[in-house]
C-alpha cells in the first residue's frame, strides 16, 4: 500500500527515498540502478524494497 | 542483575546470572580465561525449547588455591578498566 | 591482556563509519557489536491515541509505520520510563510525511523528514498523538540503533615471491581491510581482488591478531561514534553491577 518505512531484512530506512525513486526511474526514464546508486541504496535487500515496491492508495482509495 | 549460587567449593563456582545473555557472558568468560588462576572458565545457556534453564549459568574452576569468587570479582573489575581504556582510545580517535 | 588500545578511523561519516580497533580480543569485539545492535536503547513510537483516521490504511498499521520513523535520541538525556509525546494533523488531499510530526521536546525529532506515512484523498484526515518511548533492539527492532554492524579482522598481506609466468591466475578475494607494512587499504581501491593490486606477485594473506574493522551505521537516531561509545557504557554498567554484586 504505502512504502516500507524501513528494509525488513536490515532496517536500514528506505522510506525516504521512495518518491525521489518513483519520479526518476517509474514515471522518468532513468535506469533505477543509477538512480539506486545515487541515493546511496547499497546493499540489495534495501534495494528491492523500492524496487518491488507498488503504490496501491490510489487503487483502493474508492472503496473506502 | 540477580546472582544466584548453585555450587561453591574451594576451587569452583557454580553462579547463575540472571538477566544477562551472549553479550555480557561471552566477554565475562573471555575475560576469566585471560587471568592467571582461572583453570576453566565457561557459561551455559540452555535455551528454554532444550529442557533446560533459561538464565546463563557461570562455571569457574581456579588453580594455585585462588577463590573463585574473588576471580569472578577482579574479571569484573577487568572488564570495566578495558572499557574505560577503549572509550579513551576510541575519544582520542573521534576528537 | 596487556595490549594498547588504538582507534584509526578508515572511513567516517555522519551516519556510517568503518574504524579500526586494535587490542580487543573477538569476544570483546563481538560483545560490543551486540551491544550495539540489542543494547543501546534509542527513542521511537510506542503508543498512538488517534483523534481521527479517515485515511485507507487501519489505525494499526499507521502506528507501526510512525513506530519505525528514527527519532534523534540525545545521550543521557532520557530514561528507560520517560515518555516524549508527538503529534501529527494532516489533512487530505496531501501525504502526510514523518517531517510533519510535532513533537513536544526540541531535542527529539524525526531523524528523516520526507517518510511517507499515509496518502490522504480528498476528504480525508489524520489527527493523532503519539508516545515516545525509550527501549532497547532486544525489545522491539524499532529501537535498535546500529544497522548493518559488524566486524571483520584485519588482514595482513605480504608478498613471498614472484607468480610463474605462465600460472593460471585465480581471483583472490578479500573484503575488508588489509593492511601493507603500516599502511591500511580497504579492499574497495582494487574491486576486492588482490590478483588487481599484486599482478605478478604470490601474496600470503593473514589474519592480525587483535585488530578488528568495525563497519558501523545507524538508523539516524544518534552519530556512529555516540552509537559505539554507549555500547562499550553498557558492557562497562554490567560489568560494574556485577562487580558490586559480587563483593558484598
Amino acid at each position: 500500500m504505502m512504502v516500507p518505512v524501513r528494509c525488513f531484512t536490515c532496517g536500514n530506512v528506505v522510506g525516504e527515498h521512495w518518491e525521489e525513486f518513483k519520479a526518476r526511474s517509474r514515471e522518468g526514464d532513468e535506469d533505477p540502478e543509477m538512480v539506486l546508486d545515487e541515493l546511496g541504496i547499497d546493499r540489495y535487500c534495501c534495494r528491492r524494497m523500492l524496487v518491488s515496491h507498488k503504490d496501491l492508495v490510489d487503487i483502493v482509495s474508492p472503496y473506502q | 542483575m540477580e546472582l544466584r549460587v548453585i555450587e561453591n567449593t574451594e576451587d569452583e563456582l557454580s553462579i547463575e546470572i540472571a538477566g544477562e545473555d551472549h553479550t555480557f557472558m561471552n566477554v565475562l568468560k573471555g575475560t576469566l580465561l585471560e587471568a592467571e588462576n582461572v583453570g576453566a572458565a565457561t557459561y551455559d545457556m540452555n535455551p528454554e525449547q532444550s529442557g533446560g534453564q533459561t538464565e546463563p549459568i557461570l562455571t569457574i574452576k581456579t588453580e594455585n588455591g585462588a577463590d573463585p569468587l574473588e576471580e569472578l570479582e577482579a574479571a569484573a573489575a577487568e572488564i570495566r578498566s578495558k572499557t574505560a581504556a577503549l572509550t579513551d582510545a576510541f575519544d582520542d580517535a573521534a576528537a | 591482556m596487556d595490549e594498547e588500545y588504538d582507534v584509526e578511523f578508515i572511513e567516517r561519516e555522519e551516519r556510517s563509519a568503518k574504524f579500526l580497533v586494535r587490542g580487543v580480543t573477538p569476544a570483546f569485539a563481538n560483545g560490543i557489536r551486540r551491544a550495539m545492535i540489542a543494547d543501546v536503547p534509542t527513542l521511537a513510537i510506542d503508543e498512538v491515541r488517534f483523534i481521527e483516521n479517515s485515511s485507507v490504511m487501519f489505525d494499526e498499521q499507521i502506528a507501526l509505520r510512525l513506530g519505525l520513523v528514527p527519532l534523534s535520541t540525545p545521550p543521557n538525556e532520557f530514561d528507560e520510563d520517560d515518555v516524549v509525546t508527538l503529534s501529527l494533523d494532516v489533512s487530505g488531499p496531501a501525504t502526510a510525511y514523518s517531517g510533519d510530526i510535532v513533537s513536544s521536546d526540541e531535542m527529539v525529532q524525526p531523524a528523516e523528514e520526507n517518510v511517507p506515512i499515509i496518502d490522504l484523498k480528498d476528504g480525508q484526515r489524520l489527527e493523532l498523538e503519539a508516545d515516545a518511548v525509550l527501549s532497547t533492539g532486544k525489545d522491539h527492532a524499532k529501537h535498535q540503533g546500529g544497522v548493518s554492524v559488524g566486524y571483520r579482522h584485519l588482514q595482513r598481506v605480504e608478498t613471498v615471491g614472484d607468480r610463474g609466468e605462465f600460472e593460471d591466475v585465480d581471483p583472490e578475494i578479500y573484503r575488508g581491510v588489509i593492511q601493507e607494512g603500516d599502511e591500511l587499504v580497504d579492499t574497495e581501491e582494487f574491486d576486492h581482488d588482490l590478483t588487481n593490486r599484486y599482478p605478478d606477485q604470490e601474496v600470503a594473506v593473514e589474519d592480525v591478531e587483535h585488530a578488528f574493522v568495525f563497519s558501523v551505521e545507524t538508523d539516524g537516531s544518534m552519530s556512529v561514534e555516540e552509537l559505539f561509545t554507549r555500547a562499550v557504557e553498557s558492557l562497562d554498567a554490567r560489568a560494574a553491577e556485577l562487580e558490586d554484586a559480587v563483593s558484598l
